[in-house]
C-alpha cells in the first residue's frame, strides 16, 4: 500500500483505483476505540467541575484556576466531537452506553447539549460551506482578524448567528431538541445568578463565564472557520482544507488535519495526522488544498 | 412559563442576576469603593443602566 501512494505511482492509476487505495488507507484507521479521548472527555469535564469547589476552599488560587477553566473549556468540545460520529461505539455495540456518556458528559462546561451538537454537525457534514444550509457557515469571514471582530460583535449584538442551530433543528424536524439546550441554559444562568448574589461572582465570571467565551471563540476558529476557510466551495475534496497552523498541531487541537475528518468522520482525531500522511499523494491528485502541511 | 423563561434570557435579566453583584465584587476587590452599600448602589446603576440599554436596543453595543 505504502508503495502504492508515491505520486508517481499515483498519476499511473484510474480515478476508481484511486478511490479504491483511499477507503483502503481509510479503513486501516477506522474502528479503533479511541481511549484517549474517552479518559480526556471524563477527566477534563471532572477537572472543570472540580475547580469550584478548589476555589470556593481557597485550595486554589482563582489566578492560577481561571486559565486552567479556560483551556479546559477549549478541550470539552473534541471528546464529544468523536461521540457525534459514533467513533467510540456505533449503535448496539457493547460500548455505546460510553459513547453516549462521552458526548454528554465532555461538553458540559461549554453548556452545549450533545443531542443538539450531533443533529446541527450532521448537517454541517452534509453541507458544509452552504450559506444557507450549514449551521456554522455564519463564523466566517474573509480573514482571522475579521473572523475576531465577527464573533465578539455577534455575541454583544445576538445576531441570527446565535439561532442558526435552532433553525436548522427546525428545518430538520427536530426541534424538539431546543428542549436539551433550554434547559442547560436555564441550569447555567441559574448557577451563574446563584453564585453572583451569593458573594462568588468573581468566581463565576473568572471559571466559567468568561472561560466559556473564550473558548467558544478558540473552538469556532479552528474548528470552523480555520479548516474551511475561504469557504466558497462545497464538493467532498474541496470544503475543507488542511493548513499548517502557527501554533502546532495540539494547540490547533488537531485541526489542521481536519481534511481527513471530512472525508472520513469514522476516523478518530489521534489517527488523523497519521491517515493524512499516507493519503497525501492521493488528495494532491484529487486536487485537495493541503496548504503548507 | 414561557414569559418567566423569556425574561431569564434577557439582557435585563442577566445585569441583574449576574453584572451587578459582579461590578460591586469587583469595586470592593480592587479597594476602588470601601463601603458594601457605595459598591452595590454603583453596581445597581452601572449594570441596570447597561441592561436596560442592551434591552431596549437588543444589542450590548450602541450599534446593531
Amino acid at each position: 500500500m505504502d508503495q502504492v501512494t508515491h505520486q508517481q505511482d499515483i498519476n499511473t492509476l484510474s480515478d476508481a483505483q484511486i478511490d479504491v487505495i483511499e477507503r483502503q488507507i481509510a479503513n486501516k484507521y477506522m474502528r479503533i476505540v479511541p481511549w484517549g479521548a474517552v479518559a480526556w472527555g471524563i477527566g477534563n469535564c471532572l477537572v472543570f467541575f472540580s475547580l469550584f469547589p478548589l476555589v470556593m476552599m481557597d485550595l486554589l488560587p482563582l489566578w492560577l484556576a481561571s486559565p486552567i477553566a479556560t483551556i479546559s473549556i477549549a478541550l470539552s468540545y473534541l471528546p464529544s466531537h468523536e461521540a457525534q460520529h459514533n467513533i467510540i461505539a456505533g449503535r448496539g455495540k457493547p460500548l455505546r452506553w460510553l459513547n453516549e456518556l462521552v458526548g454528554h458528559m465532555s461538553t458540559l462546561p461549554l453548556v452545549l447539549p450533545y443531542r443538539v451538537l450531533r443533529a446541527t454537525h450532521m448537517e454541517h457534514h452534509a453541507h458544509t460551506n452552504d450559506s444557507e444550509l450549514d449551521p456554522d457557515f455564519g463564523v466566517h469571514a474573509p480573514s482571522d482578524k475579521d473572523f475576531l471582530i465577527k464573533t465578539i460583535r455577534d455575541r454583544l449584538t445576538g445576531s441570527e448567528r446565535d439561532d442558526s442551530y435552532g433553525r436548522t433543528l427546525d428545518r430538520i424536524g427536530q426541534s424538539a431538541l431546543m428542549l436539551d439546550a433550554l434547559i442547560y441554559n436555564t441550569i447555567y444562568l441559574i448557577i451563574l445568578f446563584t453564585l453572583a448574589w451569593s458573594g462568588y461572582a468573581l468566581e463565576a465570571a473568572l471559571l466559567w463565564w468568561l472561560p466559556k467565551h473564550i473558548a467558544m471563540t478558540y473552538i469556532s476558529y479552528y474548528l470552523s472557520w480555520a479548516p474551511h476557510h475561504p469557504a466558497e466551495e462545497q464538493g467532498r475534496y474541496r470544503d475543507t482544507r488542511a493548513f499548517k497552523s502557527k501554533l502546532g498541531n495540539a494547540l490547533s487541537m488537531g485541526m489542521q488535519y481536519h481534511i481527513i475528518h471530512h472525508l472520513y468522520p469514522r476516523i478518530p482525531l489521534a489517527k488523523t495526522p497519521a491517515a493524512y500522511r499516507e493519503m497525501k499523494p492521493i488528495l494532491e491528485r484529487k486536487g485537495c488544498d493541503l496548504g503548507a502541511l | 412559563m414561557q414569559q418567566v423563561i423569556k425574561f431569564l434570557f434577557s439582557p435585563l435579566a442577566f445585569a441583574v442576576g449576574f453584572l451587578w453583584p459582579l461590578f460591586s465584587q469587583i469595586l470592593l476587590a480592587s479597594q476602588t469603593v470601601e463601603s458594601n452599600g457605595l459598591a452595590i448602589s454603583i453596581g445597581a446603576v452601572v449594570a441596570i443602566g447597561w441592561g436596560l440599554m442592551a434591552q431596549v436596543r437588543g444589542s450590548w453595543i450602541w450599534i446593531k
